[in-house]
């Protein structure tokens, strides 16, 4: 909420305050680097001292440059001498001109005794704490005379969490809240596992005793609801969308990624496999279809296939994405500064970036509109096809045929695309997707390695029988290598042709005729060229229809999803440093590396993704593991316990309990395995969960962002969740699970995009009313009423959907036809027959899970009075107003709007 | 009821005043780093200033109302903006960057040394220049040229301060609009009228604070990014209010439903949530109770101010409307009764103005022409009704496209287009500002003989961006959000503020 970003950070001055009044009474005290010195120097220094800029020749963001000579040829800091360093007599200065920070308020008296201590200890420099972990953590123990009740603390303390919570509850001499009521707790424990209320028997069975809180919770983590309501989150990291964005903003086939991670946390895959397949799941000795579809995490980036726009360029701004994507995902860092200079306060070079980008640059992807590769999936007909050409290359060929074989009918890589062909004479290249050959047509096709193969691979769409096409060594006058004749044909075509074998790579001149067709006419589009180790078994019998089941599955139509699929090593791509950023002026170029300082890089791991991703979860990263607890925390709570959730490092808050964020890592990589799951389970446990959410003024103002959490969790539900609830507990809810984006109604004309004739047509049957996540999201226009509440449009990573609290949310509730319906429906389930008040406190418990209190009964019977007349009064009202109903009545019409208002209260909107 | 809830507020902010004040005076002034534009910006940071206690009411409110007003650090008369974008980008070579001398060069072709380490979209080859296509005239006093595509705009034109040499870094529709929303190629960062409705809040709290108006049948390219609150809280996004259907989704009561109706469920609904601050004591219900008597409120202004026919016929014709269409005329009076209505950025988007000349529509000489008979009246319109009423001066209107086009005819696939076209071009393209301090009847900026590129005065998107925050009274260097352990400026780390064209 708005608030937290007003007020983050506010408990930092106190600390620091605190410290220096103690620390000045006992001047020998040590100073610590990280939490007494680091703060000042980002604060107050860095900005002009730092990654960006270096006035006067001095940083302080590494500790080389710190102590290195300054443009006056000495440096600014000698250790255990401050009166004799610069940096420090800098601050004494009168002279404005001298004095630092320039044109800046003088330090403190504090600030500067800290500093000049520092150096006088030695100026020992420290490693910020995010970027370290600790072997162990000791878990508070708390003193028996603790400063409430011990039958409270008892009840309290249910796990080790709550050491940790109440220990400083304690030292802020706070007591927490009591344990929520049951029904409340269910509620609360069902939304945050399953993302909906929880089914009324299941809640009956734990209220009644028959279920303990924690076998109570185990049945939620085993419904298939808990992948869909944690999938929704990741989908924000991973920017899923289906639609490829930009001006065109096609639609993009990418819905099977959607249904891997909803599995993948079903079946609680633990977080290190998790990443490592999505990162490089391409890359793992022969990988799966499924470790395949996990690749698509980054095939979500954005494809530009908008008219006149350079594909090399949006494929660099892809890769980009990967980087920051990466980084702001599994290393809660902004990496987005690093691309045009040193990052400003954290410890990451201008050339790490690149570094990390020679990772991510060796991929086939080079948005085009085809969005090659892709992954396909064969029917079972077709399957059965795949299977004998694979047994085949078993029998006959090498594990490398093997993978080649395997790699080129999933998807059809590696082959050059047109946009790289040049010296286009009676050829044109077609924005974008391909190249047009005119009569007498002829192009160059640069630096090509034919892989020693006698055959071919054209990707073309020809428009005329018997046109000729020459391919040449070199140039015009070169060897012919290949010439054939090429038939129309309707759709795109895959096809081989004979070619001469050679063994070097070479330009390639490829040459059309075709002389019944005039001059200037579209011959045919060639989209690409590819060439593959021949099929071995040459000699055998059957290696001839072998080679046509071959042909027939590249040409065969299937369903289709975007995949990473690495460049083979005659294809690899250098990566060069940009200068400031632009990938217009490349200077050195660099090989694959990570962050000195971060985590050693370890020999044992490839230099490729699958070495970056396994460094990423190396139990040594000291950032993963912490922003996972963080942001999972997050989820609960609605912040984290470092509030920063998109930021650990330098300039981020620190955390709230610095000593439980490092337990809960430690314990998720160590004694969990890397378990979501467990980990979710495990904070739920805590007494600290289980809390009443209730305050009161005061205590809101002690800690109005429940940072202390002597309060539960109180949070708005998210976008998908608010609908989903409403069509739950009105009974609409379809769970039905996986497959293609679905679109319930929206209003018209929403759609309109340039360019583009896709139309939003209304799902049918259940299709209308499935969970969120199945909702179609279209990057340039997504589903208005998600928008509304805040979801994203899903265009780049969302860590944070910052909650807000506007009218038009209250509009969506109040009109849209969808809560329209779910009111209508709750009214008509909970309708008891000349009961009205029975019939409102029934429609309220079933909505919210809690018994009606009077003085809520009487304003909603008050409500249900006035509308009755008012529907009384104008029985065409009733009509237009239960439209879809056969016999509307005005007293159904009245419990409808009685239900809508329910729908509408905080209570409902909100996970309390 | 309503008494009741004004007295919890009252509570509630004298109780927040109270503790607040220390710690932002605290986190503020002694750390120095803002949380947030506001608190580095607003006055009670500065040591200097007397009320930190305005601040923190101020700070309370938005709480409570997140478009609650607020004053900018530095007095502006100007209060909204009105921001008219040519999606496609117009040829400033046939409206207003008159260049006979790139008559005599009519095709010709086009020097080499032009094209040397330039990207077109799709130019190929050696293209060939060429000439205006419409006749130019000095109008005014100010003797600024005009074309004859625009013949209403003389009446206005010494109003108006052009921006001759204006340049973006991108070629392409999406990303150069992105850019010129947002202030980035890249998606993620907020626009400009978030910002600014961020900054200001807005005046009319039964209105939304940042409204978007579209025409010509399609969204502008990139999509509703150019209008979205990037890291901003979503409240500041802009809200589309249309010309068919609801002028704002859902703002319609269900059929059947009755005002007293939805009256009385949003009685019923706020004394049971009031019954639950009681419980809970979470601001954000008292938030919830503010913001369903808005929605109520606005459901009633929304439609009301979108509703053009109540407008005399003297005005109608002045701005050539056609009620019940979308069309950018009924659009520009709809900007002026948002601004006249307290509405603090309003964002027209007017598609049709790629003039590649592969089709009539897109042709410089015919498709152009059209456009420029589309907006002429209407902008002309608008700023002499907003002068007649007076809002002028508190109003900044500004014009222009994503780009500008090339002086050289389109020659896509290496072939003779259909008709005359121009690609795109971001070396140099006009724009123009008027009222609201800006300078009336100047011009700033030069471009060559054949407006291929600004020899004098050129200006950065980033410039335009600092001079309209400068405008409504922010510095654009002190106007920050922290995300993501940065503070993010619309300048980024440019911008200057174009002077030359301050009144």
């Amino acid at each position: 909420m708005l608030k937290n970003s007003l007020y983050s950070n506010i408990y930092l001055p106190f600390i620091i305050v605190g410290i220096f009044l103690v620390q000045s009474c006992q001047t020998s005290e040590p100073v610590d680097f990280s939490t007494q010195i680091k703060p000042i120097l980002n604060n107050k220094c860095i900005t002009c001292h730092g990654g960006v800029k270096k006035n006067g020749g001095f940083s302080l963001l590494f500790e080389s440059e710190a102590f290195a000579d300054t443009k006056s040829g000495k440096p600014a800091i000698i250790r255990g001498d401050a009166s004799g360093s610069e940096f420090i007599k800098r601050l004494h200065e009168d002279d404005p001109e001298l004095r630092m920070p320039y044109e800046k308020p003088k330090l403190s008296d504090e600030e500067i005794d800290l500093l000049t201590r520092w150096v006088n200890q030695g100026a020992k420099w420290g490693e910020h704490w995010a970027y370290s972990l600790p072997n162990k953590v000791e878990i508070p123990s708390i003193p028996s005379e603790a400063s409430f009740t011990t039958n409270l603390a008892a009840d309290f303390l249910q796990n080790n969490i709550d050491n940790f919570i109440l220990a400083k509850l304690n030292s802020e001499n706070l007591t927490p809240n009591e344990p929520a009521e049951k029904n409340i707790l269910a509620r609360r424990a069902a939304l945050d596992i399953t993302g909906l209320p929880p089914s009324l028997d299941l809640m009956k069975a734990f209220e009644n005793g028959n279920l303990s809180f924690e076998y109570y919770i185990d049945s939620l983590f085993n419904k298939k609801s808990y992948g869909e309501k944690w999938a929704t989150w990741w989908l924000d990291l991973a920017r899923y969308a289906d639609s490829k964005g930009y001006e065109k903003d096609m639609e993009r086939s990418i819905w099977q990624y959607r249904d891997w991670v909803i599995k993948a946390f079903n079946k609680d895959m633990p977080y290190d496999q998790f990443t490592i397949e999505q990162l490089a799941g391409d890359l793992l000795p022969d990988p799966s279809i499924d470790q395949l579809i996990a690749t698509a995490f980054h095939r979500n980036t954005m494809n530009n296939d908008e008219g006149g726009t350079d594909d090399e360029e949006y494929r660099v701004a892809t890769v980009i994405d990967r980087i920051n994507t990466t980084f702001a995902t599994w290393q809660s860092t902004t990496m987005e500064c690093v691309q045009c200079h040193s990052h400003p306060y954290d410890p990451f070079t201008h050339k790490d970036y690149y570094k990390l980008m020679a990772f991510f640059n060796n991929t086939r992807d080079e948005d085009t509109p085809s969005e090659s590769p892709v992954l396909k999936f064969y029917n079972p007909v077709q399957q059965k096809k795949v299977e004998n050409v694979l047994n085949w290359i078993t029998k006959y060929g090498t594990k490398e045929s093997l993978k080649t074989y395997k790699d080129f009918i999933l998807f059809t890589e590696p082959v050059y695309k047109s946009h790289f062909f040049k010296e286009f004479k009676n050829s044109v290249y077609d924005d974008h997707a391909s190249v047009v050959f005119w009569d007498d047509g002829n192009l160059i096709a640069e630096n090509i390695f034919t892989n020693k193969a006698n055959y071919v691979y054209l990707n073309y769409r020809s428009h005329y029988n018997g046109t000729k096409m020459t391919i040449r060594k070199n140039n015009a006058q070169g060897k012919i290598l290949a010439e054939f004749y090429i038939n129309k044909s309707k759709e795109n075509t895959t096809a081989r042709f004979a070619l001469n074998e050679i063994n070097e790579k070479t330009d390639l001149y490829i040459e059309t005729q075709n002389n019944s067709v005039a001059k200037e006419v579209n011959i045919l589009n060639l989209y690409w060229i590819g060439f593959i180790e021949d099929m071995p078994g040459k000699n055998q019998t059957g290696w001839s229809s072998i080679n046509s089941d071959f042909i027939e599955l590249l040409n065969a139509p299937t369903e289709t999803v975007p995949i990473l699929a690495e460049n083979p090593n005659y294809m690899k791509r250098t990566t060069q440093i940009f200068d400031r950023g632009s990938f217009m002026s490349k200077t050195d170029t660099v090989e694959p590396g990570t962050p000195k300082s971060l985590n050693e890089f370890k020999s044992e791991w490839p230099q490729n993704r699958l070495g970056l991703s396994q460094w990423i979860v190396d139990k040594k990263n000291p950032l993963t593991a912490r922003t996972l607890v963080n942001r999972v925390w997050h989820q609960i709570y609605g912040r984290g316990l470092v509030s920063t959730i998109e930021d650990i490092g330098s300039q981020s808050d620190s955390p709230s309990h610095p000593a439980l964020l490092d337990w809960l890592a430690l314990r998720f990589m160590n004694e969990h395995k890397w378990s979501i799951k467990v980990l979710i389970k495990e904070i739920l446990l805590s007494g600290t969960y289980k809390q009443k959410s209730k305050s009161t003024p005061e205590m809101h103002i002690l800690d109005p962002g429940n940072e202390l959490y002597a309060r539960g969790p109180r949070i708005r539900l998210g976008a998908e969740a608010i609908r989903d609830q409403a069509l739950a507990v009105s009974g609409i809810l379809s769970d039905k699970m996986y497959g293609p984006s679905v679109m319930p109604p929206q209003p018209d004309g929403v759609w309109q995009t340039v360019y583009n004739g896709s139309q939003w047509e209304e799902s049918k049957g259940e299709d209308r009313y499935r969970r969120g996540i199945y909702t179609y999201l279209k990057r340039t226009s997504p589903y208005p009423s998600f928008l509304t509440f805040d979801a994203g449009s899903r265009e780049v990573c969302t860590i944070r959907r910052t909650v807000t609290n506007t009218p038009l949310q209250a509009l969506v509730t109040l009109n849209d036809p969808v809560f329209l319906e779910a009111a209508y429906q709750l009214a008509k389930k909970n309708e008891v027959t000349g009961d009205i008040k029975e019939s409102i406190s029934a429609a309220y418990e079933r909505a919210t899970y809690s018994k009606i209190e009077t003085s809520s009964l009487e304003a909603l019977y008050e409500l249900y009075q006035n509308s009755l007349s008012t529907f009384n009064e104008d029985p065409n009202a009733t009509n237009e107003f239960l439209h879809f109903d056969e016999n509307p009545t005005a007293e159904l019409s009245a419990l409808t709007i009685v239900a809508n208002a329910i729908m509408n209260l905080d209570e409902f909107l909100t996970k309390g | 009821m309503k008494d009741l809830i004004d007295k919890l507020i009252q509570e509630k902010l004298a109780r927040e005043a109270e503790a607040k004040t220390r710690r932002h005076f605290i986190k503020n002034c002694a750390q120095g780093i803002g949380g947030l534009a506001l608190s580095s910006i607003f006055a009670g940071c500065d040591p200097l200033s007397s009320s930190p206690k305005k601040t923190q009411a101020a700070f309370s409110e938005r709480d409570l109302n997140p478009l609650a007003t607020l004053a900018p650090p530095y007095s502006s008369k100007v209060k909204s903006v009105i921001y008219l974008h040519m999606a496609g980008a117009p040829s400033q070579l046939e409206m207003f960057d008159y260049k006979p001398e790139l008559q005599k060069f009519d095709g010709q072709d086009c020097p080499q040394s032009l094209l040397e380490g330039k990207k077109f979209a799709f130019i190929k080859g050696t293209p060939k220049l060429m000439g205006p296509q419409a006749k130019f005239k000095q109008e005014g006093e100010s003797g600024n040229w005009v074309s004859d595509y625009m013949p209403h705009f003389k009446k206005v034109v010494d109003d108006v301060a052009f921006l001759k040499a204006v340049h973006t870094d991108q070629f392409n529709h999406g990303p150069a609009q992105l850019f010129m929303h947002t202030g980035s190629a890249r998606l993620g960062r907020p626009s400009i009228g978030s910002w600014a409705t961020y900054g200001l809040g807005s005046v009319n709290q039964n209105l939304p604070g940042f409204v978007v108006l579209t025409s010509g049948g399609n969204t502008p390219d990139a999509g509703k990014s150019v209008w979205g609150s990037g890291f901003l809280p979503s409240v500041y996004q802009g809200v589309q209010c249309r010309s068919k259907g609801d002028p704002v989704l859902y703002i319609k009561d269900p059929d059947g439903v009755t005002r007293n109706l939805k009256k009385s469920t949003i009685e019923a609904i706020n004394k049971i949530n009031k019954q639950e601050y009681l419980k809970y004591a979470d601001p954000e219900i008292l938030a919830r109770i503010n913001q369903y008597e808005m929605a109520y409120r606005m459901q009633i202004a929304v439609p009301e101010v979108m509703n053009i026919n109540n407008e005399s016929d003297n005005i109608k014709q002045m701005y050539g409307v056609e009620p019940g269409k979308e069309s950018f005329a009924n659009n520009c009076l709809l900007a002026r009764k948002l601004v006249e209505d307290g509405v603090r950025f309003v964002q027209l988007f007017d598609w049709g103005w790629d003039t590649h000349g592969n089709i009539r529509s897109g042709s410089i000489d015919m498709g152009l022409r059209n456009k420029c008979r589309e907006i002429d009246r209407p902008i002309t319109a608008l700023l002499l009704d907003l002068k007649q009423r007076g809002l002028l001066d508190e109003t900044l209107v500004v014009w222009g496209g994503e780009f500008g086009r090339t002086p050289m005819q389109e020659n896509r696939g290496n072939k003779k287009m259909a008709y005359k076209g121009r690609d795109h071009h971001g070396d140099a393209f006009t724009m123009w500002m008027a009222g609201g301090g800006i300078k009336k009847g100047a011009c700033h900026g030069k471009t060559d003989d054949i407006g291929f590129s600004g020899i004098e005065g050129k200006v950065s998107v980033h410039d335009v961006h600092a001079t309209i925050l400068q405008q409504l009274g922010f510095d654009h260097e002190q106007f920050t959000y922290e995300f993501q352990g940065r503070n993010f400026r619309l300048t980024d780390v440019e911008g200057e503020v174009i002077k030359e064209i301050l009144a």
